[in-house]
């Protein structure tokens, strides 16, 4: 995350690991699969949405600027 | 200290004089385990037209006067083992073990020779270890035995010194100064290291008393214990950014403070702390680092980490948590600014404390020569190529070259 | 000197975004910035023709820079000219495969861009002038262009130009210290008040304008791309574990998931362990055509792009990033999903 910002990417989903962004192998496979599509539901969010700067997309839904 | 002059195969394991002999036969016991086949015992020496490919940890001889009483707790002697007694080091000698293990990413050691100045193994007489594993034998399984089988030679080959008069005793239970009067030591500042470990399971984590330090916060150590071989490392990516065994028993921040110790700062401790890979982890390991030394009274940090750029991130978040706890923050970080230098150098910097000291450029080429004998392997698998050809590499597989823990004088500037 | 001025469609007046497909085409004489470029150029030299190309062409179709050599050639010019690019990066790859091309068939040769443009690494033996990092400062940027550009002319060294990307190289040397005993000296200087004092400067990764939203996603083409190293299984085409010098494609029509065992993750940077039980977790396949059953989201692109970010320079990993923008530009991908370990 910190270098997504540092190199000023402008739009960015956090995500639980990096041996897995899109996933999370602590829970059930059917859990895992939601917390996939909820990630990429954000991400359509997203790329629906105009930023100006680096900009963090959480998967809760709410956008903030990065610092 | 016993300073070794040379190592020989031959007649029985003893140590005189600065020559160590070993009984190969009755060494290669000590690595009998399911999950070896065999292993082969040979020794190369500094300065021979000779290198060692797909090394993997490097360990230096170490014993206690009594059996093995705390050495290398969680390994060869019990977990919670505390010895206060004296640490006989063979000073000069290292055990290597080289060969394939998966995840394994390819490290060589060169003998002699331009990439002989950027290994601490050029340096020393090295026991080298390879192995057949046992068919079908579990990979972790054969990395484990490895494991334990050097840490165990290690210690009987220095085992061999403890009856021998010491070339050098070094007290570390003083400054290396005598402190000044109380009133002009409290100016002194107080300085302590933070050695970040790799924990990212097999084949890339680094055990502290046997036990991975993944999940656990920050731990503070009596730096005096790093010498009985609490930190052993199981990790073997990242070539020039490994922080082998050795290195960890020689802990060169750690050193480094000890010798200006009681001169012009006070060297306040160790802290030991896990690299998370979570993101959240990482932030809430940066906190706690930062609250840990400043109630332990450091005025400052010197942060060191084993790793690539998912490391650095560890280390910034450090040197950031730390200024913001009013700590003074130094990190070490290598470069990756590509073969011809010209790319950034840090991909994650820290962003307030900005002080980073350079290991060096890991993309820089190197040429290497030809050599009359390799060890570890016959081929050098990275590049397709017999291992003792003649090649041209990038530094980054040079065995701890670009040392996280401040080991070597390699260090990169611009040139303008 | 006869120079040909290189520019791309937006420059050329052709279009933006929307026409950076448009490939090769010459026109006499200056077009766009090309006539500014063109009068402080003076007496001496003129602007004799103008070659344009949509950037996604020219940064990803692999005959793109052969035909515009072959346009370039076709003016009888003595020196090339390209850019300025600016930030935009595959605007200064397409400038400096040109000028490289121009210069290896015998031409003068200058390309013009941003000091942190991927561009600038693409360059090679060509000088690379200093610009702006935007258009607002095109005027500046053509003034050191035309100076750099009269200067070559006069047969000034290369190395001496006025303007040129002063490229800093970090090389590696001994010290007499180790990095140890360097880390207690900077600690100490740190307390004493240097605020300044490092071994290494913060870097520079220059400013990205952030693409405009979509307006509708359900009609879109969505790419999935990685830096997570995931490949069939057995590595077939070699992607590097660490330093990746290249990208890869690979189909995905037909699949609805990334099957365990049929693709493996083979960076060396983390665990692959549960990449590998489920390379899901780093291609995320089966979410995506979740979204595209339930009309969320047109269609996936039929290709996935990826590499191993695993000690990348950065030089690299900026190129790759716009030559993925090119491709997937091409063919008509809105935005792309990338999943970063």
């Amino acid at each position: 995350m910190p270098i997504a910002r540092r190199v000023g990417a402008p739009r960015v989903v956090p995500t639980r690991g990096i041996p897995y962004p899109a996933g999370d192998p602590s829970l059930s496979p059917e859990d895992e699969r939601a917390w996939r599509r909820t990630l990429l539901e954000t991400a359509l969010h997203a790329i629906s949405t105009p930023v100006h700067g680096p900009t963090v997309f959480e998967p809760e839904g709410t956008a903030e600027p990065a610092a | 200290m016993h300073h070794v002059s040379d190592v020989a195969l031959g007649g029985a394991t003893r140590f005189q004089d600065g020559r160590l002999t070993l009984n190969v036969e009755e060494l290669r016991r000590i690595f009998d385990d399911p999950a070896l086949a065999s292993v082969a015992i040979s020794v190369v020496h500094p300065g021979e037209s000779a290198r060692i490919v797909k090394v993997l940890d490097a360990v230096e001889p170490r014993a206690k006067p009594r059996d093995a009483d705390g050495i290398f707790p969680g390994f060869v002697s019990p977990a919670d083992s505390h010895s206060g007694s004296d640490t006989h080091v063979l000073r000069g000698a290292a055990v290597v073990t080289a060969g394939y293990l998966p995840r394994a990413q390819e490290a060589l050691a060169d003998m002699s020779g331009p990439a002989a100045a950027l290994c601490f193994l050029a340096s020393t007489h090295n026991v080298v270890v390879e192995f057949v594993p046992a068919s079908g034998a579990d990979w972790a399984d054969v990395a484990a035995a490895l494991r334990v089988g050097a840490l165990r030679l290690a210690n009987a080959l220095a085992t061999a010194a403890v009856e021998t008069a010491a070339d050098e005793v070094e007290d570390l239970t003083a400054p290396a100064s005598p402190p000044a009067e109380a009133a002009g030591d409290r100016s002194l500042p107080r300085i302590g290291a933070i050695t970040n470990l790799q924990t990212q399971g097999a084949f890339k984590d680094v055990y502290v008393r046997g036990r991975s330090l993944a999940g656990s916060p920050p731990l503070a150590v009596d730096a005096g214990e790093i010498e009985d071989g609490i930190v052993v490392s199981g990790q073997y990516g990242h070539p020039a950014l490994k922080n082998p065994t050795f290195l960890h028993q020689n802990n060169p921040i750690v050193a480094a403070l000890r010798a200006r110790d009681g001169v012009d700062l006070r060297f306040a401790g160790l802290v030991l702390s896990p690299e998370p890979v979570e993101q959240a982890a990482k932030e809430t390991t940066a906190r706690q680092a930062a609250e840990l030394c400043r109630d332990l009274g450091w005025d400052a940090a010197i942060v060191t980490k084993e790793g690539g750029g998912n490391a650095d991130s560890d280390v910034s978040l450090k040197m950031d948590a730390l200024e913001a706890a009013g700590v003074t923050a130094v990190g070490l970080f290598a470069e990756m600014a590509g073969a011809d230098g010209s790319g950034p150098p840090v991909v994650a910097p820290p962003e307030r404390a900005t002080a980073m000291v350079s290991t060096g450029n890991y993309d820089q080429r190197l040429q290497l020569p030809a050599v009359d004998r390799a060890l570890g392997g016959s081929r050098f698998d990275l590049l397709d190529t017999d291992a003792s050809a003649a090649m041209e590499v990038p530094t980054a597989v040079v065995y701890a070259a670009l040392s996280p823990l401040g080991w070597g004088r390699l260090t990169a500037s611009a040139d303008g | 000197m006869r120079v040909v001025h290189y520019i791309n469609q937006f420059f050329a007046g052709v279009g933006g975004e929307d026409s950076a497909a448009v490939r090769p085409e010459r026109r006499d004489g200056a077009t766009g910035p090309g006539r500014r470029l063109d009068a402080l150029l003076g007496e001496e030299h003129s602007v004799v023709a103008t070659v344009f190309c949509g950037d996604d062409v020219a940064a990803s179709d692999p005959d793109a820079i052969e035909q515009i050599l072959q346009l370039i050639a076709s003016t009888g010019a003595d020196m090339v000219l390209a850019g300025p690019a600016f930030g935009s990066g595959r605007y200064g790859i397409a400038c400096a495969r040109v000028a490289s091309a121009a210069h290896a068939a015998g031409l003068l040769a200058l390309a013009a861009m941003a000091p942190e443009n991927p561009g600038v690494g693409e360059a090679a033996a060509v000088p690379v002038i200093e610009s702006g990092d935007t258009a607002r400062q095109m005027g500046p940027s053509l003034e050191r262009l035309a100076t750099a550009a009269r200067e070559l002319a006069a047969g000034k060294p290369a190395a001496s130009l006025d303007g040129l990307i002063a490229t800093t190289r970090r090389v590696n040397r001994f010290s007499d210290h180790t990095s140890a005993a360097r880390a207690v000296d900077l600690v100490l200087a740190r307390l004493a008040g240097d605020r300044a004092a490092t071994e290494i400067p913060l870097p520079d990764f220059g400013h990205v304008v952030p693409a405009g939203p979509i307006d509708d996603p359900a009609t879109a083409l969505i790419a999935l791309v990685s830096e997570g190293a995931v490949v069939p299984a057995g590595n077939p085409d070699r992607l590097e574990s660490a330093r990746a010098h290249k990208w890869l494609r690979y189909p995905l029509q037909g699949r609805d998931s990334m099957a365990a065992g049929e693709y493996q993750s083979v960076h060396g940077g983390f665990s692959t362990v549960a990449a590998n039980a489920d390379p899901n977790r780093i291609l995320p396949l089966d979410a995506a055509r979740e979204l595209e059953r339930a009309g969320r989201i047109g269609k996936v692109y039929d290709e996935y792009l990826v590499t191993a970010g695993n000690g990348t320079a950065v030089g690299d990993a900026a190129r790759f990033g716009a030559e993925w923008a090119a491709e997937l530009k091409r063919a008509g991908v809105r935005a792309a999903i990338l999943t970063s370990t």
